[in-house]
């Protein structure tokens, strides 16, 4: 069992070393696949989160419930509701985008809007009442006091998006049922690291893994930073 | 037309437990242009909340508020900001943004559209006046209480609207940031014929500014009126009690050179004061400084005396409250019963008040 396992460490820097193309496209796709999630999250989220923190409308009470029930959603039942819906008999099945790259940043995009609606949401409603009066007495506009604000509270939101990078990159089940764990084209740090276990292949299982650990380090790090900062 | 015109307006608060808090009811005035309306009340008894309601920041659970004719409680978005970009509105406690002092000040013309040299120019400018040189990069968040105060001041007067709504504004400040306040406050109203509003606690400030006090008490105005009627005869037992009593006279003052006696005029009669201020003043008079005798006084000290009418006598216990009518102006007067039974005061007695010169406060 030791023996595996710095046979195991040895291996992974062998293949991170010798960029070995198989590692480091895998690397590169998890990347991709969640980056483009979360930019395209945080464009349609940002704006719903600070409309629905600075209007008051009917309805804002049960809204504000659903976007918290949704931000703690199965990963796994996401993965299947999406599979549903573009699998060849399903409503977008026409699209053939199961097993792609794009089914997979569709899953991780569902997953991560209510965190990041949630997260901006709790962000600009935290900041001081007064502070929302001052720049409408200012003369702000709407426009203008809803920039002001999310500057206001871009730590707090930064940090949301963060997380939710986070969980995005990390995630197994979704990725594994709309993506289909395909060599090449749709493997993930994930998805690959549960393949390669099975297998016993446990170098490039701790290869991937420990790329992952880093870049789960990085990003606590980072959060932790924002947060001292605003103290 | 009025520049403001306040109709019935009362709020309710929503609690916490969901019962409803009555903070204001049925608010009803008027504001002229160019006028300082001044609300006077204690800690609690509405006056943000009001002042809140006509910066538009807030909505009145009922009745109206009309600028310039126009109703304002059922405007757009869009036509509520261009209306909010003519008042602007200094609050008790400031609040800044999380950027530097500059930023900061320039923030009113910024969103305003105003040309980037013109803001570098006046943000300059209102940055010495207000003292603030030398920390223009600084985040504002990092100042203390009196430098932000300053922030605040120069973030609204830089914009120089129409509508001044000031919140207590000298409640938190050190003698030295409230004269550069009063400072500003005279040269809005005396050089530029804004429109003030405001709310204090303080009835000197209150006396130094206004042209028309409303007293609120418990969310009520219970009463409106020139300072002189509101301090000589205040309608109930809160307005005698938190205002106090007060004769004020609106006047000017010269010193003249040859006695060296500061000689106030107000309307047909001359006071003469210790103190040194010249040109437009308010005159004060404590009632407890006016004595009132039946005969002209002959070798006195005082260097003020007329010769008025008694117009009423308030009996107040073990003192009372004598109004004497000398010519057009009215003075408040406190004596004992005593003294009243002595003189065999009535109204319509024909009396002599006097008063020290040092006992005369201009403001």
């Amino acid at each position: 069992m030791v023996n595996e396992f710095i046979d195991g460490i040895i291996e992974a820097f062998v293949l991170l070393f010798s960029f070995d193309l198989e590692v480091w496209g895998i690397i590169l796709l998890s990347l991709r696949v969640s980056g483009t999630a979360i930019f395209v999250a945080t464009l349609v989220s940002l704006p719903i989160g600070s409309f629905i923190a600075l209007r008051g409308f009917r309805g804002k009470k049960a809204l504000t419930n659903l976007i918290n029930t949704f931000m703690g959603f199965p990963p796994v039942v996401m993965g299947l509701l999406i599979f549903l819906l573009l699998s060849k008999s399903g409503p977008l099945g026409s699209l053939g985008l199961l097993y792609s790259p794009t089914a997979m940043i569709a899953a991780q995009l569902f997953l991560a809007i209510p965190i990041i609606i949630g997260t901006s949401k709790a962000a600009i409603e935290s900041i001081n009442p007064d502070l929302k009066e001052t720049i409408l007495n200012l003369g702000a506009n709407e426009r203008q006091l809803w920039w002001e604000l999310i500057k206001e509270s871009k730590k707090s939101i930064i940090a949301g998006i963060l997380v939710a990078f986070g969980q995005a990159i990390s995630e197994v089940g979704a990725v594994m049922i709309v993506g289909g764990n395909i060599r090449w084209n749709t493997r993930t740090f994930t998805t690959s690291i549960v393949l390669q276990t099975r297998m016993g292949e446990f170098g490039m299982a701790m290869a991937l893994g420990l790329i992952l650990i880093i870049i789960t380090f990085s990003l606590n790090y980072i959060l932790t930073h924002l947060q001292m900062r605003d103290k | 037309m009025n520049l403001l015109e306040v109709q019935n307006i009362s709020k309710d608060f929503l609690k916490n437990d969901d019962s409803l808090q009555n903070v204001l009811s049925d608010i009803s005035f008027t504001v002229k242009k160019g006028e300082c309306f001044t609300i006077i009340g204690p800690n609690g008894s509405g006056k943000t909340t009001l002042l809140r309601i006509l910066g538009l920041v807030e909505n009145p659970t009922d009745g109206k508020i009309l600028y310039l004719g126009k109703e304002m409680t059922n405007l757009s978005r869009k036509e509520k900001t261009k209306f909010r970009r003519r008042i602007s509105f200094v609050r008790q406690k400031p609040v800044v943004m999380n950027s530097s002092v500059e930023k900061n000040i320039a923030y009113g013309l910024k969103v305003r559209g105003v040309e980037e040299r013109e803001i570098q120019q006046k943000t300059k400018e209102i940055i010495k006046i207000v003292g603030l040189t030398g920390l223009e990069k600084k985040n504002a968040r990092t100042l203390s209480g009196g430098e932000m105060q300053r922030v605040a001041i120069a973030m609204n007067f830089i914009i120089d609207p129409e509508i001044y709504l000031l919140d207590e504004v000298s409640a938190n400040l050190d003698p030295k940031n409230i004269s550069l306040l009063e400072e500003f406050i005279t040269s809005i109203k005396e050089d530029r014929q804004k429109t003030i509003i405001m709310s204090t606690h303080d009835r000197m400030e209150a006396i130094k500014f206004a042209d028309r006090i409303a007293v609120l008490n418990n969310g009520r105005f219970t009463q409106i009126g020139p300072p002189n009627e509101i301090f000589i005869s205040p309608k109930d037992e809160f307005s005698a009690l938190f205002v106090g009593y007060e004769n004020i006279f609106p006047g000017i003052a010269e010193i003249d050179e040859k006695t060296g006696l500061n000689q106030v005029r107000i309307n047909d009669i001359v006071i003469t004061a210790s103190s040194q201020v010249e040109g437009e003043v308010k005159v004060c008079i404590r009632p407890e400084s006016i004595g009132i005798v039946k005969e002209p006084p002959k070798n006195t000290s005082y260097r003020n005396t007329f010769k008025g009418q008694i117009e009423n006598i308030r009996d107040l216990g073990n003192i009372c409250h004598v109004i004497v009518k000398c010519g057009p102006e009215k003075f408040l007067t406190t004596i004992t019963q005593l003294s009243k039974e002595k003189l065999g005061l009535k109204k319509g007695t024909e009396v002599f008040i006097n008063f020290k010169a040092t006992d005369v406060k201009l403001l």
